[in-house]
């Protein structure tokens, strides 16, 4: 479904270009006895990027930053617990039919728009129809292909129709992307043109100022269905683009919780230390990762495949990039995703193998890999350089634009790119649309009845067990064929001052406060 | 008088379609095209073609020039695509923070400059004048960016007594804005001052060897007279030039002190536009950029006449 290349460091200008996917948040619903939090108060949070704004014809996808934002002003049909799986938030419960391509939702009842009119099953059609509605062009289209049409069967039911089947679409619904927040069709209808910056949706709280590049201001919305676990009278969003002078307005009390990510790893140790300030980590699900080319040479060879593979010391790497911070990754979903496998396959780091490998090939490998020309992008590619020397390979690094990595990718004009897979409640998207035959994202050019087979067994059992048993025999085949490989985990980083307490887990990387409250 | 006006105005028009023009240019050459920007990770090829023919983007350069042009003679300078603001929006909601945060730096930086400069001229050679000019050539070698953190560390998150990051609107609580522009204005003038300072007191040694300067000596003056009144007029033909010249040149250092103290200025606009591939904004606040630019060096101008009557007159 959704992929975004890059390192860290490199995914942020992805997304500030409104380019990448929508990094998707979700709310949680708070977890600790309500006796222990304290209403009132008002809290600063530092994001990284200007928020362009919220109407998805206009700006196509969220960014990170606009997620937190929407997080506050906007509801979700579903929301994942601490668990990760699906809770009510605007549906109150769901059914599936037994192909997992019918899904029906019943909508919880008196919830009101902040503008004052009804949310029903109308506004979630409507929301869909405008997305979906060729005329519109939207870039968010993307994202709902899977979904044929959502009917209002009466007035709090609403009926998913999909071409594919999705055993997972509630937690799927949870991300508090451009695609999945409610808006009110009535102001979008009557404000045209400003409502992109003037958002109206059913959240606990409700956009009252915004000055374009500097703070958005937040009101707690007096009328909201679930206000008694809403805490914070008012929170303020304020793009602070400059990592170290983020950091710094948290320490010097300014804002009270900021995002941060690993390349800013010295901050994070600095902060862990600091008994002031609170770290809290997000060990997501996906990974960054890349993708060979295997209808070219020499990566038309399994032995140079892997030979490349075995030669990633991922440790050292992590030392070099983040002081370490950075987790390894052996297979594409991660320590944060439901998928465990006893053995996923992983290639060990061998460098003797890689050189038998290697020499076994008997030709020279002289390849080029493209990364994106940033500092980040840069430096992967130089330290993947060495170790690939190390084992007899020569890799010429090609530096181009962000914008330029995935029409190139799409073309199959590479020999090795970088892609991302994100954190999303469940591998079926992703790992369909990279792997089986003809997807568009395939990237490695690779085909396999086997595979193939097993991503359509996956996508349409509902037992985990069994699904479980799916993902770990790809994962098995994707690491023995050595058609992509994964460097490191996705892991999400905001700091916050210790008083600031009930932040959810950081699903997608998206920080949501509104249930958050101070001690 | 009208006549020199005139004529500075009329320079101001070629000046102004060469920049355009090559904004238009340097921004189409921009590796990664606009369509891909869009489309991000659905850009098929034929998605790509058709979402190129309704921009536009498939016709001759020149010819979209000409269109861009044609609309802003009058007055259209078109919208951002990713917000749907147009571009007057935009700038006219940036410009008041740049144009503030540009003035509060150069007032800084002549503050500091003028006073300095004059009591170097006054005992060039000294060791005070030698330390002076030294600390100045190590001031105009610290990179804004370095200058801004350490700035923050030492007043912010160390002393506390100012805010590391924010803006507060002078509307909303007049102290607050002025605390809020205190650093940034002193990153850009730390970089600011020994240039002023330089530039004036070398002028300044040059005029108090005048024979007027010890002629007013000899008629017995308060040399705190000699020296603001007859000496200081006559010298700073160079540094207003300089003054003038700077501020276009403080446009490019807002841009990295307006994203290090999160300042809602033209330079983030500037530079938001440019990562997001968002040209229209792009080439509407270069244009702007440019005018300011430009209309700056004709005050430049109109200032020379004042402060010397014979360009006023017209026998330079």
């Amino acid at each position: 479904m959704s992929a975004t290349v890059g390192s860290r460091g490199s995914t942020r200008i992805f997304l500030a270009t409104g380019f990448g996917i929508s990094l998707l948040a979700a709310l949680a619903l708070p977890a600790a006895p309500a006796s222990a939090q304290k209403q009132g108060g008002s809290i600063t949070v530092g994001l990284e990027l200007d928020i362009p704004g919220f109407d998805p014809l206009k700006v196509g996808v969220f960014d990170t930053s606009a997620e937190t934002a929407a997080a506050a002003i906007f509801d979700t049909m579903t929301t994942l617990n601490d668990k990760g799986e699906p809770v009510p938030k605007l549906a109150l419960s769901w059914s599936h039919s037994d192909d997992f391509k019918t899904w029906t939702f019943k909508l919880r009842p008196g919830v009101k728009f902040q503008d004052g009119t009804p949310f029903n099953a109308q506004a979630v059609k409507e929301n869909f129809d405008r997305q979906k509605d060729p005329a519109n062009k939207c870039r968010c289209a993307f994202y709902i292909a899977y979904v044929h049409d959502v009917e209002a069967a009466d007035d709090l039911t609403v009926v998913y129709h999909l071409n594919d089947p999705s055993v997972n679409q509630p937690a799927l619904m949870s991300v508090q992307s451009s695609n999945n927040v409610v808006q009110s069709p009535t102001a979008w209808k009557t404000k045209g043109d400003d409502y992109n910056r003037n958002p109206v949706g059913t959240g606990p709280y409700v956009l009252k100022s915004w000055i374009a590049g500097d703070r958005m201001v937040l009101e707690k919305n007096p009328d909201y269905w679930d206000k008694d676990h809403v805490y914070l009278d008012r929170i303020v969003l304020k793009p602070l683009p400059d990592a170290q002078s983020r950091f710094a307005s948290l320490q010097s009390g300014e804002v009270n919780i900021v995002w941060d990510d690993e390349a800013d790893a010295d901050n994070i140790e600095k902060a862990q230390k600091d008994s002031k300030l609170a770290v809290h980590t997000y060990e997501g699900s996906g990974a960054s990762v890349y993708a060979f080319n295997t209808k070219v040479a020499p990566f038309d060879d399994v032995r140079v495949r892997q030979a490349m593979v075995m030669s990633i010391d991922r440790k050292k790497m992590s030392q070099a990039l983040t002081n370490g911070l950075s987790r390894p990754a052996s297979n594409p979903y991660g320590d944060g995703s439901w998928v465990k496998c006893k053995d996923d396959g992983a290639l060990p780091f061998d460098l003797e193998k890689a050189r038998a490998l290697i020499k076994d090939y008997g030709k020279p490998v002289d390849f080029k890999m493209i990364v994106t020309a940033t500092p980040r992008g840069r430096t992967v590619g130089q330290i993947l350089q060495q170790f690939w020397k190390q084992a007899g390979a020569n890799m010429e690094i090609e530096q181009i634009d962000q914008a330029s990595v995935v029409p190139r990718a799409f073309m199959r004009q590479f020999q090795l790119t970088p892609w991302r897979i994100i954190d999303l409640a469940d591998p079926d998207p992703q790992m369909y649309a990279n792997f089986h035959t003809g997807s568009p994202v395939a990237l490695a050019n690779y085909s396999n009845p086997e595979l193939d087979k097993l991503l359509e067994h996956a996508r349409t059992t509902a037992d985990i067990a069994a699904r479980t048993e799916d993902y770990c025999a790809i994962s098995r085949l994707v690491n023995h064929e050595a058609i992509w490989f994964w460097t490191f985990q996705n892991t999400y980083y905001a700091i916050s001052s210790a008083k600031l307490k009930g932040l959810p887990k950081m699903y997608s990387g998206v920080i949501d406060v509104s249930r958050a409250w101070l001690e | 008088m009208f006549g020199f006006v005139g004529r500075r105005l009329v320079y101001l028009v070629p000046v102004l379609v060469a920049v355009s023009l090559l904004t238009f240019l340097i921004a189409s050459l921009l590796p990664g095209d606009l369509a891909y920007v869009i489309l991000g990770d659905q850009a098929t090829p034929d998605k790509v073609a058709a979402l190129r023919h309704d921009m536009g983007l498939d016709q001759p350069i020149w010819w979209r020039y000409a269109s861009w042009l044609g609309h802003v003679l009058q007055g259209d300078f078109g919208r951002s695509f990713r917000t749907g603001q147009t571009v007057l929006q935009a700038v006219s909601e940036r410009l008041p923070v740049s144009i503030e945060l540009m003035l509060l730096a150069e007032l800084t930086a002549l503050a500091i400059g003028i006073p300095l400069a004059i009591a170097c001229a006054v005992r060039s050679g000294s060791a005070f004048d030698r330390f002076v000019t030294g600390s100045a050539f190590g001031m105009l070698s610290v990179p804004a960016f370095l200058a801004a953190i350490l700035l923050i560390y030492l007043f912010a998150v160390e002393l506390r007594w100012l805010p590391a990051t924010g803006y507060v609107p002078f509307g909303e609580d007049p102290v607050g804005n002025i605390r809020s522009f205190v650093l940034p204005a002193l990153t850009l003038a730390l970089g600011e001052w020994p240039v002023l300072m330089r530039v004036l007191r070398s002028d300044m040694i040059a005029t108090l060897q005048e024979d007027y300067i010890a002629m007013a000596r000899a008629k017995g003056l308060k040399p705190s007279r000699i020296l603001l009144v007859h000496a200081l007029k006559p010298s700073s033909l160079t540094l207003v030039t300089v003054t003038g010249i700077n501020i276009g040149r403080l446009i490019g250092g807002t841009v990295i002190v307006e994203s290090v103290f999160a300042l809602p200025g033209i330079g983030r606009l500037l530079l938001g536009a440019i990562y997001t591939r968002d040209l229209i904004i792009l080439q509407g606040v270069v244009l702007f950029v440019a005018c300011g630019y430009v209309l700056m060096n004709f005050v430049v101008d109109m200032l020379y006449a004042v402060l010397d009557p014979r360009i006023r007159h017209g026998h330079a």
